[in-house]
């Protein structure tokens, strides 16, 4: 089951997806690299990722490359926009509200 | 797991002012919901809106800071969800105050299908009142 708020809700995969959001691809030793963590551990956030639907690899040789693919994200995009939706109408109306107080 | 949702508005008014209608029950209404809020920490009280869909209407809060003028925070629990609304006001002078909303907490979706419905056809109703 793919749950993309799951897997953004660990930091290092949150860093994970920066690091493949400023490239076009990434091989794993490079990823494994920028963290503390042994490569099994990393390759393990990336499965995660990869069945959210955030990440893709592709083998090349005998390297594994990935890259990110944001368009799950938006899911939470648009949740967040509910909310965001829902305040910023009704700041409308206290602006409203605060000039009819000024007459 | 969770988000936060971060706004920033700034209006042409009095700091005073902008926490009454942040505080005042009944000024509350007239941009939120109807609600029995009191600005008295520890004070249990509900907004509620039309019932709609799966969404009962009523969102569950407890005031949690009280800090005249600058800043409030109640809880903020519905149809599954339990957030955090914090207000923070900031006098800009020249007549102008900054309104910082977070809402914090906010996790799944799929639970709050209803909520999620409610708060759209509420977004959308609140529009055509604007328009006229």
């Amino acid at each position: 089951m793919r749950d993309v708020y799951v897997a953004v809700a660990d930091p290092t995969r949150r860093e994970l997806i920066r690091l493949l959001a400023d490239v076009e691809e990434l091989p794993l030793h490079k990823l494994t690299s920028q963290f503390q963590m042994g490569r099994t551990a990393v390759s393990k956030h990336l499965t995660i990722l990869k069945d959210a639907g955030l990440v893709l690899d592709r083998k090349v040789g005998r390297e594994t490359l990935f890259r990110l693919d944001p368009t799950p994200l938006r899911e939470i995009q648009d949740w967040v926009a509910f909310y965001s939706k829902f305040w910023t109408t009704n700041m409308l109306r206290l602006n409203q509200l605060l000039e009819e107080e000024e007459e | 797991m969770s988000f936060t949702l971060s706004l920033d508005f700034q209006y042409t008014t009095s700091i005073e002012k902008l926490w009454s209608a942040l505080t005042d029950s009944s000024k509350l209404a007239k941009w939120v919901m109807e609600n029995d809020f009191k600005p008295v920490v520890g004070h249990r009280f509900q907004f509620r809106a039309q019932p709609i869909g799966g969404w009962d209407g009523i969102i569950e809060s407890e005031v949690l800071i009280v800090d005249e003028p600058h800043k409030l925070s109640y809880t903020w629990n519905s149809a599954g969800q339990e957030n955090t609304v914090t207000w923070t006001l900031k006098d800009l002078g020249d007549g102008k105050v900054n309104l910082h909303l977070e809402q914090t907490g906010i996790s799944n979706a799929q639970a709050n299908e209803g909520a999620k419905y409610g708060w759209m056809r509420m977004g959308g109703e609140l529009e055509k009142v604007l328009e006229q």
